[in-house]
């Protein structure tokens, strides 16, 4: 690509905005952060990828953990600082990437070119989406999806500003149960495109 | 009565709001400082004598606050000797940072011992103790940890043995001395005690100390100690490259040494710690003119406010009788048994410090020692010395206890290397029950 676009998709748990973040990733050409950042992450610094993802896009517990001089003991913390230190390296590097969550909207906010997607879908198609993919039942697919959900609300609203999900913190909102993902991908595709249009 | 609730309730809520971290700490002492004057001491006690008192502003103008003349500092309400004591070293321990004298020192003694693993592993150990000893150990772990990583990633070890190490030796090498720890800073100025009768004491206890801990992370860490170099040439970072100017350097090492020589001898010259401070502060400024802002700017002003928040709380417990009334309840448990009572501060002491911040704790418990001691009938310099063992030594069982941990985990975080609590714990928590259990032998042993 000639001009650098990053693609930001926040999404909730079970919506399918992964998989439109994947789609938009091979459309552009570019490459996709997601849980695979901390395998980047662990083979530049020589570590064991797993001891990093067990605290991806995990919560900040407050009783255990401690600031002093802007530093922490929080692991969940520190592996998200990873993250967004990575972000925002690439980014100053002048790459193209599309960036599954990660509180990327807000990380890599002073960046133009930066095209902010929030993902949402109808309870019942979320569901109908987690009971498929783990083989749950429907209960169980709910408690899931409420937990996970909760998990990066937590997450997101510890390090960000805007609130997770608020429409106002966001590009475009989109809800992918109407269209399916095919079709809500290419409405994204088509607005990223005017924005690549847009910029100087 | 109602002045003692409010109190105990502040007091409290000023506890829980640190904990959180919701607020900056800072705002929250000074927040519920403010809380105990107007509250406390002008609605409920209708005190203004209270108020100057805690607000110990006078304190200025008496000349035995920056030279013991005719007796003692005075040592109730906010102390301002610890406050200015700790502005004047952060000022000299920017002045070193400057120069690069943290890291210089870390790369000369790993090129002293030629870069073996072991080597490095228990002169790090010891350089951390002994640095700890007359500076904050929060920036001794910041350079040392940083120094660790570097070279582990150099000669390919992990860093988390060699980290944990030494933040344990920085808190135990910060109990020996007036000036190493806070809590140590807050009882020697607030009970009158020198640099010297610390180290005779406290620092006797963390000598015999320091030479189990060496021994039990040797233990523990030797099958982590090995290179996983293979026959790979290595180009070591040159010692003197750390030095920013040699002007700055050599300037700053001077300072270092008078500030060290001061603080010895501070007994003989009458010269009190907030007067080290000022003096300190002063020459750091005028031998680095053109970076004085820079390094003013760069003083930790927030922990400063936070003390000065934090003694008006403490200072309103006082007041209102809140601390009599526990060394009370303490002392109806020990009965007359004097050991008990040791045992109970020493444990106490370190427990609370394992989870709480000891500053706070330290400050609260200064006047109860000094009620136990004066309605018991015990040497109070005991006591003294068993709750600066206690707060300084517990902070290191667990994350969270001391600064110094929080800050050599996030340096082990940032390179990937995570420390949790099981990790840490594993490690630190039988070092610090060791330590305790030594300190314990030692104060019954020398002083029953």
């Amino acid at each position: 690509m000639d001009k650098q676009i990053i693609i930001s998709i926040s999404r909730e748990y079970g919506s399918g905005g992964h998989a439109i973040a994947e789609m938009l990733s091979k459309r552009f050409g570019i490459p996709l952060y997601d849980s695979n950042l901390l395998e980047i992450i662990a083979t530049e610094k020589n570590v064991d990828k797993d001891s990093l993802k067990a605290y991806d896009e995990v919560p900040r517990v407050r009783l255990f953990s401690r600031r002093v001089k802007g530093q922490t003991n929080s692991l969940e913390e520190n592996v998200a600082n990873l993250q967004f230190d990575f972000l925002k390296k690439k980014a100053a590097a002048g790459e193209s990437f599309v960036v599954v969550g990660r509180c990327s909207e807000s990380v890599l906010k002073d960046y133009s070119c930066m095209v902010s997607i929030f993902v949402l879908g109808n309870k019942e198609a979320k569901i109908k989406r987690i009971m498929g993919l783990y083989n749950l039942s429907e209960d169980d697919a709910l408690d899931k999806i409420e937990r996970e959900n909760f998990r990066r609300k937590m997450y997101h609203n510890y390090y960000c500003k805007g609130k997770w999900g608020d429409s106002r913190n966001y590009d475009l909102s989109i809800n992918d149960s109407i269209l399916g993902l095919d079709k809500t991908a290419d409405i994204i595709e088509e607005y990223v495109r005017k924005r690549i249009e847009l910029m100087a | 009565m109602a002045a003692q609730i409010i109190a105990v309730i502040i007091f409290v809520l000023m506890f829980l709001l640190i904990v959180t971290e919701r607020i900056p700490r800072h705002f929250v002492t000074l927040g519920c400082g403010l809380l105990m004057l107007i509250v406390v001491f002008g609605i409920c006690m209708r005190s203004s004598d209270a108020v100057w008192e805690t607000l110990n502003i006078r304190t200025f103008v008496d000349p035995d606050f920056w030279v013991l003349i005719n007796g003692e500092e005075s040592s109730s309400g906010i102390n301002w000797a610890t406050i200015i004591f700790i502005f004047g070293m952060m000022v000299m321990v920017e002045g070193m940072a400057k120069a690069g004298f943290f890291r210089w020192l870390c790369l000369c003694i790993a090129k002293a011992v030629k870069y073996k693993v072991t080597s490095i592993f228990l002169t790090f150990m010891i350089m951390s103790f002994i640095l700890a000893m007359f500076i904050d150990s929060i920036t001794v772990i910041l350079f040392l940890a940083a120094v660790t990583v570097e070279l582990s990633q150099l000669l390919k070890f992990s860093p988390v043995p060699m980290i944990i190490a030494e933040i344990f030796c920085a808190n135990l090498g910060g109990s020996a001395t007036m000036c190493g720890d806070p809590p140590n800073i807050i009882i020697g100025t607030s009970l009158h005690y020198s640099f010297g009768q610390f180290v005779t004491n406290t620092g006797l206890i963390a000598v015999i100390s320091m030479v189990f801990v060496i021994l039990y992370f040797y233990l523990v860490f030797r099958k982590h100690l090995k290179s996983d170099l293979k026959g790979e040439k290595i180009k070591y970072p040159e010692p003197k490259e750390a030095i920013t100017s040699k002007r700055y350097f050599i300037s700053s090492c001077i300072i270092f040494g008078i500030a060290v020589i001061l603080l010895i001898t501070h007994a003989q010259t009458g010269l009190t710690v907030a007067t080290i401070g000022i003096f300190i502060a002063v020459i750091t400024l005028l031998s680095m003119p053109r970076h004085a802002i820079e390094l003013l700017k760069k003083v930790d002003y927030e922990t400063l406010i936070f003390f000065i928040g934090l003694f008006i709380v403490v200072g309103g417990l006082e007041q209102t009788g809140i601390l009599e009334l526990i060394a009370g309840f303490i002392a109806t448990i020990c009965g007359d048994k004097v050991i008990i009572m040791i045992a109970i501060v020493l444990w106490i002491s370190a427990i609370a410090s394992a989870f709480v911040d000891n500053i706070p704790f330290a400050a609260t418990m200064i006047p109860v020692i000094k009620t136990l001691s004066a309605t018991m009938g015990v040497d109070l310099s005991i006591l003294a010395w068993t709750l600066a063992v206690g707060t300084d030594i517990g902070g290191s069982a667990t994350p969270i206890g001391a600064s110094a941990n929080v800050v050599g985990i996030s340096a082990a975080a940032k390179s990937g290397h995570l420390i949790g609590w099981g990790r840490y714990c594993k490690y630190a928590a039988p070092a610090t029950v060791i330590v305790i259990g030594i300190s314990m032998a030692i104060i019954y042993v020398r002083y029953f």
